[in-house]
Parts: structure tokens; sequence; C-alpha cells
């Protein structure tokens, strides 16, 4: 009997000790000295820029070690309000529901999201001549009303079907492409669910009929500063004339950041990218979002990004300090 | 167990020069025993968890409208898992119809045809197949299967066999059931030619001796004394099968399509539970009701799970006649 009680015992503390070790995690940072771990998740859209910031951040505090991984908006906010990463990377606005929960949130840098097609398209030639309006686009994305790629340029002979691709993680991009659409969020696009940026610009290189959209920083080669072999960013016709004109063709970076700095390109789907942490932060992760509203700012466009006006930035500034 | 120890105590009453022996015994058995019990205690502790979290969802809204609703529509508070529901049933019936026919064959010819030498080998690199992590599968899916379905089977069927209920489909893009099955049929197959190999071998050889000794072929002898004999266990191994098909989540998450519908054909996207879980994780903190839905869909996953797995276990145990599997 007495055995028998003691398992049962021991089965109990064994549980709690599991159901303890469940809620715990180890503080990361240290205030005053540099060193330690930063973790990072989120959104794909900032991906490439911070991993460039974590590199020369590195270079001033090499006792600091990074931790960056992608995902999608969605899972940096679920791991920054539950822990799992330090600072949560969110392609989006953040909603009341997350900062009811202790979302703290800075802008750092602004990007875009594109349409992207294959450049093997049928109607390719027209869409660069004409570009695609945004109530074409609605049509497709949202409503389905537009089929093929016939409807799209006004030529009923063509009937090749659209293979519309969309995000199947949470994704700020599909959330931003979605209200540039008139859409509410990411459940009201249609189309194949694809995971992640990279796969989203994989599904259409490889479908001669395909279109989706792309964070600046998948859209075109953040490297060589031109598009990804064998997609092509369908111009956007802002002002309705029926012509794709100067502005409106983006078929480089530059030409993409000038046209989201200058306000040319609309927002959304132009958009701020943000940093959210769980409370205000605190010692290594606080200098980290300091030094990246400051000096961090340097790179911004060597990155292929569009740093915030000034103003923003002080704001920032003095919200995080 | 009681006289186990028990015996271990006398000895120790009786023999003190064994007192560390009898003590150390004892120890390991309560270390062996603490450490037996945390795996099954993690499954207790995820399906309370479960319960708790889904709570709010259960609460609310019927069991029955949630499983058999159509709507996906969480920030406007519709909850139904059918399609989904639906979906993990397509993608799994498309693996088993894919892989156990392969795999009844393989395993009746490692288990009666082939010689030693290379079931020695064959049996390693199954084995091997079965070790390869689900997003190579995934990956693979997209860059092969995907465009061969796209390009070469979609045209073929719609200009010759189009009006076919179960293969005609909206969805011309090879993302779909068929390429998600037949990534998962890749994946499962080892693991259904193992349980099948196993419960082949073990038919008496008697039987089989008997047969090939009265002038049966190889092939009658399989189809007349094997098979009859083995046939509630391979009902076992294909269960077993669904059950890892069910909850297998990356690579299917990548070819098929993700779409909230219920699917009616072979070439539609669907939305397999798993992938529903993984994809909108991120989700969780934003909409009301939504982190109870995702834990309720894991629920629900669990459930399906579990009971596939307790039949393929009974099943096993009568069939080899084993108290565990």
């Amino acid at each position: 009997m007495a055995r028998k009680s003691w398992r049962c015992g021991m089965a109990v503390v064994l549980f709690a000790l599991l159901l303890g070790a469940c809620g715990s995690s180890t503080p990361l940072s240290q205030p005053g000295a540099l060193k330690g771990t930063v973790t990072v998740s989120g959104a794909f859209a900032l991906y490439p820029m911070m991993t460039r910031w974590a590199e020369e951040f590195q270079k001033i505090y090499p006792d600091v070690q990074f931790d960056i991984s992608g995902g999608g908006a969605g899972k940096g906010m679920t791991d920054a309000l539950s822990g799992a990463a330090d600072i949560g990377m969110v392609s989006r606005s953040i909603k009341p529901e997350e900062e009811n929960q202790g979302a703290f949130f800075v802008g750092c840098v602004k990007d875009a999201v594109f349409p992207v097609v294959n450049a093997k398209n049928p109607v390719i030639d027209e869409i660069m001549a004409k570009g695609i309006t945004q109530d074409t686009l609605r049509k497709i994305f949202i409503t389905g009303e537009i089929k093929t790629w016939g409807e799209v340029t006004g030529r009923p002979e063509v009937r090749d079907e659209i293979h519309l691709y969309t995000r199947s993680d949470a994704a700020g991009a599909a959330e931003v492409w979605a209200q540039f659409l008139g859409g509410k969020g990411q459940a009201d696009l249609q189309g194949i669910g694809v995971n992640a940026d990279p796969g989203l610009l994989d599904a259409v290189v490889k479908d001669a009929l395909g279109i989706g959209y792309n964070n600046l920083g998948y859209a075109f080669d953040l490297a060589t500063g031109n598009l990804p072999a064998g997609t092509i960013v369908v111009p956007i016709d802002a002002n309705k004339d029926g012509r794709a004109n100067g502005d409106e063709i983006i078929s480089t970076l530059a030409q993409a950041t000038e046209a989201v700095a200058s306000g040319k390109y609309p927002a959304p789907p132009a958009r701020v990218l943000n940093l959210v942490t769980k409370g205000r932060p605190a010692g290594l992760v606080q200098t980290f979002i300091i030094w990246i509203l400051t000096d961090g700012q340097q790179y911004v466009s060597e990155a292929g990004f569009v740093q915030l006006p000034p103003e923003t930035l002080s704001q920032a500034l003095d919200k995080v300090k | 167990m009681e006289t186990e120890s028990n015996l271990s105590v006398d000895t120790n009453k009786k023999r003190p020069a064994l007192t560390w022996r009898g003590r150390s015994d004892r120890l390991a058995g309560r270390l062996f025993f603490i450490f037996s019990v945390i795996p099954v205690g993690l499954v207790l502790l995820i399906v309370v968890m479960l319960v708790i979290k889904s709570w709010p969802l259960l609460k609310t809204h019927s069991l029955w409208l949630l499983l058999s609703g159509q709507t996906w529509k969480p920030e406007e508070g519709f909850f139904g898992f059918w399609p989904f529901i639906a979906g993990t049933f397509w993608v799994t019936a498309a693996a088993l119809g894919l892989a156990v026919p392969p795999s009844l064959l393989t395993a009746i010819y490692l288990s009666e045809y082939s010689g030693r030498t290379l079931r020695a080998l064959m049996k390693p690199l199954l084995d091997l197949l079965a070790a390869i992590p689900s997003v190579i599968y995934g990956v693979w899916g997209t860059l092969a299967i995907v465009p061969i379905i796209q390009n070469n089977l979609i045209p073929f069927i719609r200009q010759y066999v189009g009006n076919i209920p179960l293969i005609s489909s909206q969805n011309s893009t090879g993302f779909g059931i068929l390429a998600g099955g037949i990534v998962l049929a890749i994946m499962i197959m080892p693991f259904i030619i193992a349980v099948l190999y196993e419960i082949l071998d073990n038919v008496p050889r008697g039987l089989k001796e008997a047969s090939l000794g009265v002038g049966a072929t190889r092939l009658q002898t399989v189809r007349w004394a094997v098979l009859p004999k083995v046939l509630p266990g391979l009902v076992a191994g294909i269960v077993f099968g669904a059950s890892r098909a069910l909850g297998e989540t990356m690579a299917v998450l990548m070819v098929v399509g993700n779409v909230a519908q219920t699917p009616h054909s072979l070439l539609d996207a669907a939305y397999p539970l798993p992938a529903l879980i993984a994809n909108n994780y991120g989700e969780m903190m934003s909409i009301p009701l939504y982190d109870s839905a995702l834990m309720t869909s894991a629920l629900i996953l669990l459930i399906l799970i579990l009971i596939f797995n307790i039949t393929s276990a009974l099943i096993l145990r009568r069939v080899l006649g084993r108290k565990w599997v």
C-alpha cells in the first residue's frame, strides 16, 4: 500500500514539475553587459533587413548572438507575446486585441507588397503596356469574377485560366494586399494557399499562368536589385488611364524603393514594418531596437528598403526610451 | 511487481551483505518507473490542456454545428470544421489508395519470394525512407509532383476524361489532394510495408510448406493459404498507415493548396486539420476565439488519431498473439 501511494505521489510531483516547466522562461538579456542572445521571428518582409542589422550590430558587439527566423507576421506576434521570441517582426498594423495582451510595437522601416506574374504569361505584353487596375485585381483576388487572362486585358479570345496563389500562413503581406483590394483580411483572398514568401514566389516562377504577391525583399532580388528570373512585377494602373505610365512600371529594386518612398506607390500595399516586444523592451533588446532606429538606419536603403520619415523615427525612439 | 519487491526486501533482511545491491535495485526500479510515466503523463496532460483551451468555443457553439459547419470565417465568428475534417479524410484516403497496393506487393515479395540477401538490403533502405524529414518530401512534392500534375495530368484529364466526377475540378494549379496523396503515400509506405512484412512473416511455416507440398505454386500459396490467414492483420497495417497519414503536417501543407472548402474531387485543393493548425498558429492572439478554435481542431485530430491507433493496436494484438504491439 505504502509503495503504491509513493508512486502516485511521484507521478503528481512529476506532472507539477512538467506544468511548471511549461510556464518558465529564461531571461536572455542583462542590462549593462552587451552579451547574450536575441531571438527574432516573424515577417518574411523584414527578414532580409533584420539579418543585415544583426550582422552590423554584431560587428560592434561581438558577444551578442542572434537567432532570426521567418514564419510570417502572425508567428512573430504570437512568438513575441508568448515569450518564444524577444522580438517579433510584424508586417502589418497591430490589432487592439494584440495591444491588450501587452504587444509593444515600433515601426522601423517601410516596404510594400507587389503583384507578381510569370514572365511567360500569355498576355504579358498587354499587361506591361496597360497595367492592371486596382479594381481588376480585386475581381481576380477577392471576388473571383475574373477567371481568365483574356478578361484581364480585354482579349476574350485568350482563354487561359488565371492560376491564383495566396499565402497559407498568417502573413502581413496577405493582410495589406487584401486591404488594398477592399477586403478586411487574409481570409478574403482567394486562391491556392502556399506556405511562406519564397514558396509563393516559387509557385509563380514555375507556373506560366500564375499570379501572386510578394514583399519587396522577394519580389526583387536584393543582391542584384533586379527581378528574380522568370517573374515580372505587374504595373498597377493607379490613374486608371488604361496605360502603364513611367512611374507605374517597376522593374528594378531602385524604382520600387523610389516609388514607395515618394508615395507614388499606393499604401496599402506599401506599409510600415513593426518590431513587437511583450511590454516595453529592456536591456539588450532595448539597446538593439534603439540602435536600429538610429545607427541602423544607414543600412536601410542599402538593403533595398525605405526609411521612415525622421519625425516618425524620433517618435518611435521616444516610445522605446 | 509486488512479489518481486517483497522478495528483494526479504533478501535484504536475511543477507545484510546485499543491502546496497537491494537498495540500488529498488532505486533503479523507481527511476525507471518515473521515466516510463512521463510520456503517458504528457499525453494525458495534452488532452486536458486541449479540452481546457477548447472550452470557450465548445461552450458557446453547438458541437454538431462546429463539426458539420461548412463556413470557416473566424473574423465573423463562423467556425465550421467540416472542410478540414473532410480534407483530412480525402488526403488520407488518397494516400492509402496509392500506398497500400504497392506496399502489400512489396511485403509479399520480401516475405515469400526474395532471397535473404535482397531482404537484408531492402529493409534498411526502407527504414531510411522512413527517416527522411517530412519537409524534404514537401519540397520534392512542390518541385516535382505539382508541376507534373499541372502540366501533364490536368490537361490530359480535361481533354479526355473531364466529366468523371471524382477527378474533374476547377482547380488546375496542381496543388491539391492528389499531390498531397502522392507525397503522403511515399512517406507512409515504409511503415505499412514494415507492419505487413512482419504479419506475413508471422504466418506458421508449416502452413506454407503444406500448401507448397501439395503442389501449389507460390502465388497460389500466397493467395489461398497466407492471405486469408492474415486478413485482419492487413487491415490493421492499413489503419496504422492511416493514423500516420492523418497527422502528417509539413509535407502535406506545402502541396495541398490550403483552401477552406469541402473537396469533391481528387484534384481539388483541400485543407487538412494539421495544416490548419500550423498555418494559423500566428492568428491565435488577434481574433477572438481563434486560439480556442485551433485547440478544438487539435483535439478533433488527436481523437481521430487515437481512434485509428487503438483500432490498429487491438487488431494487431489479436493477429500477432502478443500482449503488446
